[in-house]
């Protein structure tokens, strides 16, 4: 059930895919997404009613072992998501936050999950945004539908099958990091 | 911090700053921060810097209208301003530039070529 309830029967559904970023356009719509490891972050400011939702992957199985976190990564997907919010009139002082993800789903392994999900949720604390509703860890794959307009999620355990197995080297798009002086 | 470039970054993530002390400290940087537009023309009022780095997208005062008010001053005409945002339009680079800006660089930035480019703008 969504949070607060609510039929999505007649609403868009729009994916959102590790290492995105995708605001709602304002007209009746879902955005979803599947995790294993990964995290989403849906943010949403109710009085200017804009939400977004991210999808990220901080730390990554490598040979046996993880690689070390991305802040850099983690923080420009954050920002991006923020920023993107606030051009459409969001207020990051009234923001609203969802985590979903971070399950641990290589057994034996590092706990990967568990790292993405503190990340995440000392990136909020810090910037002092609103944590509402958190489901994160365990050891299964998760679909997360969420309203941006009205800031309601569904979050449902599915076969691990369902979940992405994460991608090496999906970073930051072409270009980051680059110096242009005038 | 004898001879150290002095720094005052501004962003209203307490995460971005905490990533651009680091990231600056340990390459031998001084650096001072602020959270917007507003707290950087407030301290500057006191205090000098070598060169500047701000973000754009911020409350009160974003990065454009802080550019503008420090050009607006004759002790902050040759002051270098290095742009660090996740915007990358050539709109916004354009807009940037005319108001003054040294330079634009792309969130995430990559430590090694920050440090270049404030090397290059100070020297």
């Amino acid at each position: 059930m969504f949070q607060n309830s609510s039929p999505i029967s007649n609403a868009a559904r729009r994916t959102v895919i590790q290492g995105e970023v995708m605001i709602g356009s304002g007209r009746n719509e879902i955005l979803t997404t599947v995790l294993g490891s990964c995290i989403a972050c849906c943010l949403y400011d109710p009085m200017a009613r804009v939400g977004g939702m991210n999808h990220f992957l901080l730390a990554e199985p490598h040979g046996g072992s993880v690689q070390p976190l991305d802040e850099h990564y983690g923080l420009y997907l954050m920002e991006l998501l923020i920023n993107q919010m606030m051009a459409k009139g969001a207020v990051k002082s009234r923001m609203k936050a969802h985590i979903y993800g971070g399950a641990n789903m290589h057994v034996g392994m590092t706990r990967i999950g568990d790292a993405n999900a503190k990340f995440a949720q000392a990136f909020l604390e810090e910037e002092g945004i609103e944590l509402v509703r958190s489901d994160v860890g365990g050891n299964s794959a998760r679909r997360v539908d969420f309203d941006p307009v009205l800031g309601r999620a569904r979050c449902r355990i599915v076969e691990p099958v369902a979940a992405p197995v994460p991608k090496p080297n999906v970073r930051a798009p072409l270009g980051s990091g680059d110096v242009e002086l005038f | 911090m004898a001879n150290a470039i002095h720094v005052l970054t501004v962003d209203d993530s307490k995460s971005m700053r905490a990533l651009l002390r680091a990231a600056l400290s340990s390459r031998g940087y001084e650096v001072s921060q602020a959270e917007d537009g507003v707290d950087a023309l407030e301290w500057l009022t006191h205090n000098s810097v070598d060169v500047i780095v701000t973000d754009i997208n911020m409350p009160r005062m974003d990065g454009f209208g802080l550019i503008d008010a420090l050009r607006a001053q004759a002790r902050f005409r040759d002051c270098p301003i290095l742009v660090l945002s996740t915007e990358s339009s050539d709109e916004k680079k354009a807009r940037a530039r005319s108001a003054g800006a040294t330079g634009w660089i792309v969130k995430p930035f990559d430590a090694d070529k920050l440090d270049q480019a404030l090397r290059r703008v100070t020297h």
